[in-house]
């Protein structure tokens, strides 16, 4: 029942198009294969470079041109996480200050401060970074190339900062354009082994990663890392999605119960996470843990699928119920910072240098950690701190007693053959 | 004009062919040379990657995630076979009985598309979570399960949701199908006694009940298979048994076994289709609702791309999830034959 085309070229048959196509693919399969060869033979050469220059990273200090006298210029490109600096508040629908439903926003008195002092603008964006991952993805690109990512300052957690400094993607910080902070930097967040001369960061805030519980669910208290694992919470704990929180905390557990290494916290390594994973693994099974969450376990903890979980300082007390508690553990817990940096390219960077210096001033700290609720990097703030508000002195939160804090640890920072053995061990006990 | 007739299909194609060239075929060839790629050169977040012919990339894929591969399989094949159980039959209530009210329960089918795909897995979490209104009341109502108890992290709650989020994409062309058969047939049949089932209905509707009932209890995790399980699967395969030889018998009529279920095989072709491809692929309901003992072969991409930077991994695992799906879907048309799937036109 087909009829015969009546001009030779008349029909697209089935066949032509086929032949077509195929065609179209070969060609389009070699183009792609030359064009990959060569982006990634142009790729390699530019990382290759970055690291030759940070292959020498404190010891040749190069002071360019702090002798000469410098001028702030602006406007400062900020970056920071959501509810990071203080905020002006604004009283609220009541019309009276001090109250519940009072808001807040920008702008802060920090950084207006500044801006009058060296007349200099500031484009703080708040909730610029949201994670390190994401942010991190979005500026990837530009520092890649050498460009300017469009920030002065930025901050990241401690590992993706590692990652940045060992990239050779952080400028060099004058010290001598920075002396409060070099002076009043808490002694504890010295000596990070990525960066231990502060040449390329300076903290901004720290959080602890310990134990949070619903004291309703679980119908008592818990004190150690060791609680989580009791028989009675089975199918209702949750462990942190990043391994750099969760292995090390297990890690103490169990240095604690004679069953790991004496490696610290901070220094654990692949063989330490091959231990700590093959103690998780039987738990994971038999889903007493039910799974590694991020903040999302606030939700969990709301609706009650949550009864204990390794949680961070901070969320619970403010975004938490009621009977939702956190402690430090008995075992320790982890500290990690998230820390102030300037990224390659920065337009502006003495003032970001000058910023960085600001912040660390006492009576400026005490207010910022009055208002964040984290723990400030600053020496000397809980004596400041009496003075905004005297309750705020003796939270834990903000003001760990001594004995916590001589149990706590930093994050540890993998190389990249350790970091990548520990993923894996990580993905397996995530079942992915 | 008749002359350049022959550029006119190409012309007309152009667009097309340009668009899919550009945003598919020029993607799919970069990820197939990503996926025989190894990890070159650089460290931490400055790494490269070297295109080496590396086909234990493949091998490595199939044979690390054996636990994930089975359970896309597993839930999958369970959220089709639940969807073509749900669906056929209000199908063909809409279809047959459905009379004034059509598209309004047509409408109600697709209505929950109106909002995001992700809201509505989010609410399942809190349907088959501590506080949701399931545990309430098997837990504190019934009192038959401990206050520890949870659905969330169960098997049976990923399957759930995938069941829930392709169920449209089953009912309509189901239902397409069933409502293209001519009435006449059926007024024909019924004048030539077709009557309920009568030759060996009970026994297909036992068997077909029976190896269901099995096959979800299984796949569930609720029922271990295995020599030394034997009285518990008797015991299922017999309730599920029972079940369909009531309803074949007293349900199903030989006008629907030999005239309307044959003509509706390419529905259940399109629908099947429709439902196992994307389900398999599918990781958002693993994540929410799943546990780490149920995660799929989109989790393990989802982490290779995102949390481990192992692109060439990734890509592998796609095309060897591509191609299974093809081969899969191969077989299925070889089975159905392909005179079903164009509805018996000709």
């Amino acid at each position: 029942m087909t009829d015969r085309p009546t001009s030779e070229r008349a029909e697209l048959t089935r066949r032509r198009f086929l032949q077509g196509s195929a065609l179209t693919g070969v060609a389009a399969f070699i183009a792609a294969c030359s064009t990959q060869s060569g982006s990634s033979a142009s790729a390699s050469t530019a990382p290759s470079a970055a690291p030759a220059a940070s292959a020498t990273p404190g010891a040749s200090a190069t002071p360019a041109a702090s002798a000469a006298v410098q001028t702030p210029t602006g406007p400062l490109h900020f970056a920071n996480w959501d509810a990071y600096i203080d905020l002006t508040t604004i009283p609220g629908k009541d019309g009276k200050l001090g109250t519940d439903d009072d808001e807040y926003d920008l702008p802060s008195p920090t950084l207006d401060e500044f801006s009058a002092k060296y007349a200099v603008k500031i484009d703080y964006v708040n909730a610029a970074i949201d994670e390190n991952e994401s942010f991190m993805a979005k500026i990837r690109p530009q520092l890649v190339a050498g460009a300017d990512t469009g920030w002065d300052l930025i901050v990241l957690t401690d590992w993706m900062a590692s990652k940045v400094v060992a990239a050779g993607w952080a400028e060099k910080i004058d010290h001598a354009n920075t002396p409060t902070s070099v002076a009043n930097v808490r002694d504890e967040l010295k000596d990070q082994p990525w960066d231990a001369t502060f040449d390329y960061h300076f903290p901004w805030q720290s959080f602890a990663t310990g134990v949070g519980y619903n004291v309703k669910s679980t119908g008592r208290d818990l004190t150690k890392i060791a609680d989580l694992f009791d028989p009675k919470f089975a199918g209702k704990v949750t462990l942190l999605e990043d391994p750099h929180d969760t292995f090390p905390l297990i890690h103490l557990m169990l240095q604690a119960q004679g069953k790991a290494s004496s490696n610290a916290a901070e220094v654990m390594t692949a063989d330490d996470g091959q231990v700590v994973h093959d103690y998780l693994k039987p738990y994971v099974e038999s889903s007493h843990i039910r799974g590694f969450k991020g903040n999302a376990y606030l939700q969990d903890f709301g609706s009650g699928d949550t009864w204990a979980a390794f949680v961070w300082s901070g969320d619970l007390a403010s975004s938490g119920g009621p009977d939702d508690r956190f402690i430090f553990p008995d075992e320790g817990s982890m500290i990690a910072t998230d820390n102030m940096m300037i990224p390659k390219g920065a337009q502006h960077k003495y003032t970001a240098e000058l910023m960085m210096d600001w912040v660390y001033d006492v009576s400026r700290a005490a207010r910022l950690a009055n208002f964040i609720y984290y723990i400030s990097p600053v020496k000397g703030v809980a004596e400041a701190i009496k003075a905004l508000d005297p309750e705020a002195a003796k939270n834990p939160l903000l003001f760990p007693p001594a004995d916590v804090v001589a149990k706590q640890h930093p994050q540890p920072t993998w190389d990249d053959a350790s970091e990548t053995k520990i993923n894996e061990q990580y993905a397996d006990l995530k079942g992915v | 004009m008749t002359r350049r007739r022959w550029l006119v299909p190409y012309l007309l194609m152009a667009p097309g062919i340009l668009f899919l060239a550009l945003f598919f075929v020029l993607p799919n060839i970069q990820m197939f040379l990503m996926s025989l790629s190894t990890k070159a050169s650089g460290t931490g977040l400055a790494r490269t990657y070297e295109f080496t012919w590396a086909w234990e990339n493949y091998a490595k894929a199939l044979t690390d995630f054996p636990l994930q591969f089975s359970n896309s399989l597993i839930y999958g094949g369970l959220a089709t076979l639940l969807c073509l159980v749900i669906g056929y039959p209000l199908a063909y209530g809409i279809a047959f009985r459905g009379g004034r009210y059509k598209n309004l329960l047509l409408f109600l089918v697709i209505a929950p598309f109106f909002t995001s795909f992700l809201i509505r897995t989010i609410s399942w979490k809190i349907i088959l979570g501590n506080d949701g209104a399931f545990l309430s009341i098997i837990r504190d109502v019934l009192g038959i399960v401990p206050p520890n108890f949870s659905i969330l992290g169960t098997p049976l709650a990923v399957v759930s949701g995938l069941t829930y989020e392709f169920l449209p994409f089953m009912v309509l062309p189901l239902y397409v199908s069933l409502e293209k058969i001519d009435r006449r047939l059926i007024e024909a049949a019924k004048d030539l006694y077709a009557g309920p089932m009568r030759q060996g209905g009970a026994l297909i509707g036992g068997f077909a009940g029976g190896g269901l009932a099995v096959v979800l209890m299984a796949g569930f995790g609720y029922l271990p298979l295995g020599v030394d399980h034997l009285p518990a699967i008797v015991l299922v395969a017999a309730i599920g048994g029972i079940t369909g030889a009531t309803i074949a018998t007293l349900l199903v009529s030989e006008s629907f076994t030999r005239i309307i279920f044959p003509l509706s095989l390419s529905g259940v072709f399109a629908g099947s289709i429709l439902t196992f491809i994307p389900a398999i692929g599918d990781y958002v309901n693993a994540d929410l609702l799943g546990n780490p003992r149920t995660q799929m072969i989109g989790n393990v991409i989802q982490n290779r791309y995102l949390a481990q930077n192992d692109y060439p991994t990734a890509a592998a695992l796609s095309f060897l999830l591509m191609a299974g799906i093809l081969i899969a879907i191969f077989v299925y048309a070889r089975a159905l034959g392909t005179d079903e799937l164009t509805g018996g036109a000709e």
